[in-house]
């Protein structure tokens, strides 16, 4: 117990020391400032276009979330069929991996054909982006429920929808939650990138169009933002997984889990 | 309206706990050929008998199992209990207790005794007391709240007896509920598997591989032989009760298993 306490607070010391270094190594002139902004100059430059960047953010944060229940809610729809049902499971499975192996980013610029440069093709976008390991996290997560604990509900007399509600969704919860994650995380990552290359509005345009003219404290400014979304929607699926899956704690499954997503969001955040 | 003290019913009362299996066969069709896995297999078993299901792997013991419990469509013949077919899991006759893991990880101790309750809409208090009557029975008071994770196998084992039980079925069915345990453990788990059969006088067949369990907890012992499964031994055990463990030791313990080794040594 004492370990994991010094452990944590080691963390957060490092994390300090990073900070402090963020406004150190600028100041005292190490790093130019062109290439790392202090930590103040930064902060200055996002409260001095306070409403820019308020705008942008709602308009990066709206995206998220429509792509979010696009990613999610199709995710986990789809994933429930194919996990359940062997044939569409045959059909589609292979084509989902091997979809899943391809830069999707390749897809955007046809997407802003279709749809425009306005909010449309960054959803469509970061929805697909996103949805694939949903899915593929649910289908897994509903194909290695254990049958015996299915058997069991069949002896005590539980009917096929009280099998769905009371068995098969809060067995699969815990890795349909580890799909979220990813899922949602690569969201983020799809609409702040699509803002970036073709666009019109959002935090990912204001990075992109602040970096065009060299405007660094800007630049941060706006990658600051997209850090805090990441973390703050890290710390609700925490927050959730904790409501929802108590089970699992103990459990060497749930832990493989829990190590996997956070490896799996390092490259997102 | 006063009941007629002196009438004589005209059936016959149901016999509560009684199981008959009528000439019941199984065939898996598969594409090249079919494989008869249990052929012609009857059995009588009287209310309140502890009665153990032993052979080799593959002999359909547990297909029995399995169809006593409705959980299986036997191709021919027929089994009743307590009077009537079972087509179909029905929990007011027949209690099932599996081999491990067949808890609900996300569920507590108690709330998975109440899940066969829950399913039918009995009221929270009413389940949670019967919850609570199951888990004194099989030594588990004030354990209720605890999650499987946090009980040990024998525990895990404990609660999934007194979730077959909470709803007082005449019958329960154990497919080798201890298998997965360890010897001293196993054998604990036998000698308060008898205290709970003696406390509430409930009719059960049980599925195992150990000879020596077999004998140890039987009434009756029924013999079964692989491809196809038949019946080809049906031994009383006449050991007295409570049985002990130096009863293990003895003659008639040595030769009862004996004699179950030779058929299966014969099949296998």
């Amino acid at each position: 117990m004492s370990a994991k306490i010094s452990a944590k607070t080691l963390r957060r010391l490092i994390v300090i020391g990073l900070i402090a270094l963020w406004e150190l190594l600028p100041q005292t002139g190490l790093i130019p400032e062109l290439f790392l902004p202090s930590l103040s100059s930064t902060l200055m430059a996002g409260w001095t276009d306070a409403a820019e960047y308020g705008h942008a953010l709602a308009v990066t944060l709206y995206e998220v979330l429509i792509s979010m229940a696009f990613a999610c809610g199709g995710g986990i729809l789809l994933g429930a069929i194919v996990g359940s049902l062997p044939r569409p499971r045959v059909l589609i499975m292979p084509m989902v991996s091997s979809l899943y192996a391809v830069p999707l980013v390749i897809l955007y610029p046809v997407f802003t054909v279709w749809l425009g440069i306005g909010s449309e093709s960054k959803i469509a976008f970061a929805s697909i982006y996103g949805f694939l390991p949903t899915m593929l996290a649910t289908a897994a997560g509903i194909q290695t429920i254990d049958p015996q604990l299915l058997l069991a509900a069949r002896s005590m007399g539980a009917t096929l929808s009280q099998r769905l509600v009371r068995v098969i969704i809060p067995a699969a919860i815990p890795t349909v939650l580890s799909g979220l994650r990813v899922g949602g995380a690569l969201v983020i990552v799809g609409v702040v990138v699509s803002e970036m290359l073709i666009s019109s509005a959002g935090i990912g345009y204001l990075i992109s169009r602040y970096r065009t003219i060299l405007d660094s404290p800007h630049v941060f400014a706006g990658v600051l933002l997209v850090l805090f979304m990441a973390i703050a929607f890290n710390a609700a699926i925490r927050w959730i997984e904790r409501k929802a899956a108590i089970w699992q704690t103990g459990t060497r499954a749930g832990q493989a889990n829990d190590d996997i997503a956070s490896g799996a969001m390092q490259p997102a955040t | 309206m006063q009941p007629l003290a002196n009438v004589t019913p005209l059936k016959p009362p149901a016999r509560a706990g009684a199981i008959e299996v009528k000439n019941v066969g199984q065939v898996f069709k598969t594409r090249s050929q079919d494989v008869v896995a249990l052929e012609d297999v009857s059995l009588d078993i009287k209310p309140g008998r502890f009665v153990v299901l032993v052979g080799p792997s593959g002999c359909g013991k547990s297909t029995l199992l399995m169809m006593m419990a409705g959980l299986r469509q036997q191709t021919s013949g027929s089994i009743t209990i307590s009077g009537a077919p079972i087509l179909q899991p029905d929990p007011d006759r027949v209690g099932v207790v599996f081999q491990e893991a067949s808890l609900f990880p996300w569920l507590t101790a108690e709330d998975n005794v109440e899940f066969p309750l829950a399913l039918r809409g009995v009221p929270k208090a009413e389940r949670r007391a019967k919850a609570q009557d199951a888990l004194t029975l099989v030594g588990l008071d004030g354990f209720g709240k605890r999650h499987p994770h946090e009980l040990s196998g024998g525990m895990k084992q404990r609660v999934s007896i007194a979730r077959g039980l909470v709803q007082d079925p005449p019958v329960l069915l154990m497919d080798e509920p201890f298998a997965a345990l360890d010897e001293q453990t196993r054998m604990t788990m036998g000698d308060e598997l008898l205290r709970i059969w003696a406390a509430t006088g409930k009719t059960v067949v049980f599925v195992t591989h150990s000879l020596t369990e077999a004998v140890y907890l039987a009434d009756e012992v029924i013999v079964m032989s692989a491809r196809p499964g038949r019946i080809v031994d049906h031994l009383q055990v006449q050991l007295p009760r409570p049985r002990t463990y130096e009863m293990l030791s003895g003659d008639a313990f040595g030769s009862l298993r004996d004699r179950i080794w030779r058929h299966i040594r014969k099949s296998a």
